[in-house]
């Protein structure tokens, strides 16, 4: 088997005026399961586009490693599965045809993929909705079709943004569980959440982003140590005092749609 | 690595047709898209040609069937008055008081305007003899008023009985003075049937009769029929946040674009095929079947297709782009409805550009130069000079817009999703 990780160095990401990651170093090794922990515009989600080669980096290097030879972040896409935050479902066809749609793109025949997704279905207690559309679907079956579909090409690394967002106990109970059944495995998961509970019970190590940049890192008896606390959340205050920054990374705006938005709103306010 | 970039590009060929194929079975599963771009186009003109002049006809027919009434002011020739027979009008007969011409109503726009219900005047018919060298000479006038649909119809047919009447009169004059109407009137006069005289064939008037259709309906259909789905696969895909999950996989932004491409281009062929399927439909209907073949050569079909496809690849290849940029479908759909007039006006204008004497320049315009190698091609024109102009322009400005296209494809930004 192919062993894989990620090495993020000295990264920046800027959009426009405002920087969303800032002189970030962090590296992801093989088996374990990673969560970053931060508030809403922390730099999450930045960073996991940052991961898949769905950003570029301002300034730094994002890099994939298999057989210990550094290859090109895009040419990691074989090995990594993404559900993203918007699960992101064709409503007009089935589950199991958005998942057969990835696994094609990702150059995986039919029956593999259908093995693995059975497998994993299972898991999810979902074998039964594959073959259903998934217009009409709830939260948590769309969140278990876009997991099997990022699992269904057999990836190393999984990279889950906000996988329990809006979902039910005992939804997010199963994906929780999947997780961890990933890591036992010899699978790499990363997994972006505001929930500190969920990431003291499913991952192996913990790091939390605040304003862009990465405050800590380790198991949480770590980062309760590193903060002279006995609980996790008074952990995460202490080592997040500063007050979080409020500003979202704006779009890639160009230049005439800059000058329109300064204009109508007079700085960045809204219209008047 | 010749064996390699072989097999990189067999899996890009790959990828391309499952994203293709995807798109193109997501867009059949939508039975008012498949409604709104296959059926619509197919039924749309012989809707226009044959539905449209039956249902004229039916509502001319409703009309006639009202009896209107006429009031007639001055004498009523006798003539005129068996004319005005037989028209289902009502005559009322009235004395003359006019100061001024004929023509001005005066306080009888009162009364044609008055829409009472009840002793309702529809048109009202001026008549005043006057003295000529002719059998009889006489001034008349018909008030009516043009909005009100019965008023008008009472004086189309006042105005038809009044003009039979004066061909009488004329016909009477001349035969006074021992002349025909045709010996008066059409001294000078073509022997036989001028279409006969025609030496083109029924199939280059058809191709003639095509050329004056088809670069519109392509050019017109081609860019409508592939707005929806440049918008639903691009700008709808953002919106919906399947785009980030699909940007994940390996397969190549220019990979997923050309499938998007060729899924839009598809689309928007079929709907200029059944749109130019009901076009020579609804021609040869109304021709009652006897609608020739159109002479057009092996080369000038060649020709055509070829202009038709690198117009779909500039066109879709344009729209792409442009939605792609767009933030939300209905964004999307605010810049693209109105784009459309960009490629429809110039192939408007291009079809009165006399193709005699044509300056090569035209050949090199985007849009023109297509609409007039399409016109050029059906009419069986093949001027080596055109032909390489329009190709090599054409080929241009389709490889510009695919880069253009490519490089908003390759947008950062293209992950994010407004929902």
């Amino acid at each position: 088997m192919v062993k894989a990780l990620l090495k993020v160095s000295d990264v920046t990401k800027s959009f426009g005026d405002v920087t969303a990651l800032s002189s970030v170093t962090v590296n992801f090794h093989a088996g374990e399961v990673v969560g970053l922990v931060g508030g809403n515009g922390a730099g999450k989600t930045t960073l996991l586009r940052l991961l898949c080669g769905l950003y570029q980096p301002t300034s730094g290097t994002v890099q994939g490693v298999v057989d210990e030879q550094p290859v090109d972040i895009h040419r990691m896409r074989e090995h990594v599965g993404v559900v993203p935050e918007a699960t992101g479902l064709y409503a007009r066809l089935t589950a199991w045809e958005n998942i057969r749609y990835h696994s094609r793109l990702n150059g995986i025949g039919d029956d593999m993929a259908w093995t693995r997704t059975e497998r994993f279905a299972k898991l999810l207690n979902f074998d039964h909705d594959l073959h259903r559309s998934t217009r009409g679907f709830s939260r948590g079956m769309r969140q278990k079709t876009a997991l099997l579909r990022a699992l269904s090409h057999g990836p190393e690394i999984l990279l889950l943004d906000e996988p329990t967002g809006g979902l039910d106990v005992t939804s997010a109970r199963t994906v929780r569980k999947l997780v961890r059944k990933l890591g036992d495995e010899g699978g790499t998961v990363i997994y972006s959440t505001h929930n500190l509970g969920e990431a003291q019970q499913v991952c192996d190590r913990i790091i939390i982003i605040h304003n862009g940049t990465i405050r800590a890192e380790g198991s949480p008896q770590e980062l309760m140590a590193a903060a002279q606390r006995d609980d996790l959340e008074e952990a995460y205050v202490a080592l997040t005092e500063d007050v979080a920054r409020t500003d979202t990374p704006p779009e890639d705006e160009g230049k005439i749609a800059r000058a329109w938005r300064r204009m109508l709103t007079r700085g960045g306010g809204s219209i008047e | 690595m010749g064996v390699v970039r072989l097999s990189d590009a067999r899996k890009q060929l790959s990828r391309i047709i499952i994203v293709a194929k995807k798109e193109l079975v997501d867009f059949v599963r939508d039975w008012r898209t498949v409604l709104a771009m296959i059926l619509v186009p197919l039924l749309i003109f012989p809707a226009i040609f044959i539905a449209l002049p039956l249902f004229l006809q039916g509502e001319a027919a409703e009309l006639s069937s009202y009896e209107l009434t006429v009031e007639v002011q001055g004498e009523l020739p006798e003539d005129l008055s068996s004319h005005l027979d037989g028209r289902n009008l009502i005559i009322i007969q009235t004395e003359l008081l006019v100061d001024g011409t004929l023509s001005e109503p005066g306080i009888d726009s009162q009364r044609l305007n008055s829409g009472d219900s009840g002793d309702v005047i529809h048109a009202i018919l001026r008549l005043l003899e006057i003295d000529s060298n002719a059998s009889q000479s006489w001034n008349y006038a018909i008030l009516s008023d043009s909005t009100d649909e019965l008023s008008l119809e009472a004086k189309i047919r006042t105005l038809d009985a009044v003009l039979t009447w004066e061909a009488d009169v004329i016909n009477a004059t001349l035969a006074q003075n021992n002349l025909t109407h045709d010996e008066a009137f059409d001294p000078i006069h073509w022997d036989g049937d001028q279409d006969t005289a025609d030496v083109a064939s029924g199939g280059d008037l058809a191709a003639m009769g095509l050329a004056m259709f088809i670069p519109l309906v392509v050019a017109m259909w081609t860019t409508t029929a592939a707005i929806q789905p440049s918008i639903d696969l691009t700008a709808g895909e953002r919106e919906r946040g399947t785009m980030e999950a699909l940007l994940c996989t390996p397969t190549s932004r220019s990979a997923l674009l050309f499938g998007k491409w060729l899924a839009v281009a598809t689309v928007a062929c079929v709907s200029v095929l059944g749109q130019m399927a009901g076009l020579l439909f609804a021609i040869n209907f109304l021709m009652g079947g006897g609608l020739e073949a159109p002479n057009i050569s092996t080369t000038g079909v060649l020709l055509l297709l070829l202009s038709v496809i690198l117009f779909a690849i500039f066109v879709v290849a344009i729209e792409l782009a442009v939605a792609v940029r767009a933030h939300s479908v209905r964004e999307a759909g605010s810049i693209l409805g109105p784009m459309v007039l960009i490629f429809i006006g110039p192939t408007l204008f291009a079809q009165f550009v006399n193709l005699q004497g044509i300056e090569a320049w035209w050949f090199v315009l985007p849009v023109f130069n297509i609409t007039l190698a399409m016109r050029e091609a059906l009419m069986g024109i093949y001027d080596p000079v055109h032909i390489f102009m329009w190709v090599s322009t054409s080929l241009a400005y389709a490889i510009g817009a695919i880069l253009w296209a490519s490089k908003q494809f390759n947008r950062e930004d293209l992950v994010e999703s407004l929902s």
